[in-house]
């Protein structure tokens, strides 16, 4: 035996040294990346809002070392036909030193008066945790389910005023949407004002199109990379479509469809023929495109409809003003979401895409249509998860 | 803030633990020597949370006190040693000096 061969106790002590010493320097490495370096910081930021989201509660590291949160809730232009509703969650501590300047979150929330919705709440006192300023706009139209144009000059507003908000970098500021608040974030980032200064769009479940959205609902089908998949839609989608451009059917028009179309969980049952017959014609084949009822003639129910409506279906489409949009886009959409769908999220791709635009594309199944939903599974955790937070280091990348 | 404190602690005593095994711990320093690495990874991790919390926000304080305390542990010995044995030579050194 070799008597200058180390004894088994020495060479294990050494060994046990030299882990010693490389766990030291990972941690030196890790250390030093999620504190002094942007990335690493954003990622920090990521990694501690993930839980918060996937499990729809407040995370508790999160809360031990995160910003206490103010919450405050104004109103812009009150009693006026443009009021704009804001619940302002930031942090009660000011800015430190580094970065300086904190990053604001403009939340567009979809149709309706999501203000007090915990997954919301829970998504903003997070934010404001992480030392971000997040900002819920509502406006009295999307409270009502509708969607308009004028809508964005809601965002515009509460963007204008995060940029002379105390401890807001104007540099910083971005503008999230959920659904078909999607026009109104996508008019905002469009528009002269402050196109130069939204530093991404981030839109979850968001529509593109009112008129392929109608195809979808029309023929209860979605064609997703050249397969045809059945899609059945919400009773709220058939809602909002008809809430939105409600004002331009005449009055007997407008009981019938708000009749068929109401909001509730659940589609009711078909018009009977006879009030069916009742409607215009127009008003009969904008009924036949929601019901889906003909799902052969689609293309004779949207020529039938008014020029007034196909304008307007124009107007409210993302798709028509994307070209003006600078920011660069995250898109974020559930694959089985069943307000819009995924075919949505694929179009807007591809126009961004063929406008060179920058952008990205997230497909889940982890969302029930905005929201997270419950009991999911650890793969679709660590699968979704893993996607999900590449989308929110980015975007808190900005600020961090 | 107690709490973060508390962490930074931990956080503390597991890198001069680390640092130990390591044997970042100076030779001379042989009565003792185990413990105040602890007290200098506890020392050093504190130092670097309070820090973190004042220029990154509290969010970044532990990562900044775990970088700072690998750093103490690694460091801090090496100049205290350093400053022993200046402070030595200069004591030693000053009476011949003395007409």
């Amino acid at each position: 035996m070799d008597s200058h061969q180390p004894s088994l106790p020495h060479r294990t002590w050494k060994l046990g040294q030299r882990a010693a010493q490389a766990a030291l320097v990972i941690l030196l490495c890790a250390g030093g990346f999620l504190s002094l370096f942007p990335q690493g910081r954003a990622l920090t930021r990521g990694a501690l809002l993930l839980p918060a989201l996937l499990s729809a509660s407040e995370f508790a590291p999160l809360a031990t070392a995160g910003d206490p949160v103010r919450f405050q809730r104004l109103t812009l232009f009150p009693n006026t036909a443009r009021t704009v509703y804001l619940d302002i969650y930031e942090p009660a501590t000011p800015p430190p030193p580094i970065p300086g300047g904190r990053e604001a979150i403009i939340d567009v929330p979809g149709a309706g008066d999501n203000r007090s919705v915990p997954q919301l709440v829970n998504l903003s006192k997070s934010l404001a945790s992480e030392g971000i300023v997040d900002v819920n706009v509502g406006t009295p139209a999307l409270f009502d389910y509708r969607v308009a144009v004028q809508e964005g000059e809601a965002v515009v507003q509460a963007f204008e005023l995060m940029e002379h908000w105390p401890g807001v970098n104007p540099q910083h500021i971005g503008i999230i949407t959920f659904s078909v608040g999607a026009l109104s974030a996508y008019v905002a980032a469009a528009d002269p004002r402050i196109r130069d200064s939204v530093t991404f769009l981030g839109i979850l479940g968001g529509y593109t199109d009112v008129t392929s959205l109608l195809r979808v609902v029309a023929t209860r089908t979605q064609d997703v990379n050249g397969q045809t998949q059945h899609w059945e839609p919400i009773a709220t989608t058939a809602y909002v479509l008809y809430r939105s451009v409600s004002s331009l059917f005449s009055p007997a028009d407008q009981k019938l469809l708000q009749k068929a179309f109401p909001l509730t969980v659940s589609l009711p049952p078909p018009l009977p023929t006879a009030q069916v017959a009742q409607l215009s014609p127009v008003g009969a084949a904008y009924y036949h495109l929601l019901e889906g009822d003909q799902p052969g003639n689609v293309n004779r129910n949207l020529a039938a409809l008014s020029p007034a409506l196909k304008a307007q279906f124009n107007q409210l489409s993302p798709l028509s003003i994307i070209s003006q949009v600078r920011a660069p886009i995250h898109l974020l959409h559930d694959r089985n979401d069943s307000a819009v769908p995924y075919t949505q999220a694929l179009e807007m791709a591809a126009a961004l895409a063929r406008l060179h635009h920058p952008y990205d594309l997230a497909a889940y199944s982890i969302f029930s249509h905005v929201q997270v939903q419950s009991g999911l599974s650890l793969e679709q955790e660590l699968g979704d998860g893993t996607r999900l937070l590449e989308a929110l280091t980015s975007i808190l990348l900005v600020g961090s | 803030m107690l709490i973060l404190s508390l962490l930074w602690v931990v956080l503390g005593l597991l890198i001069g633990a680390l640092a130990n095994a390591a044997k970042l711990r100076p030779a001379a320093w042989v009565r003792g020597g185990r413990l105040a690495m602890l007290g200098l990874g506890v020392l050093a991790a504190l130092l670097g949370g309070w820090l973190g919390t004042w220029v990154l926000g509290a969010l970044f304080a532990t990562a900044t006190a775990l970088w700072i305390a690998v750093l103490g542990v690694a460091l801090l010995p090496r100049l205290i040693m350093l400053g022993a044995h200046f402070l030595h030579t200069h004591q030693a050194s000053e009476p011949l000096k003395k007409p």
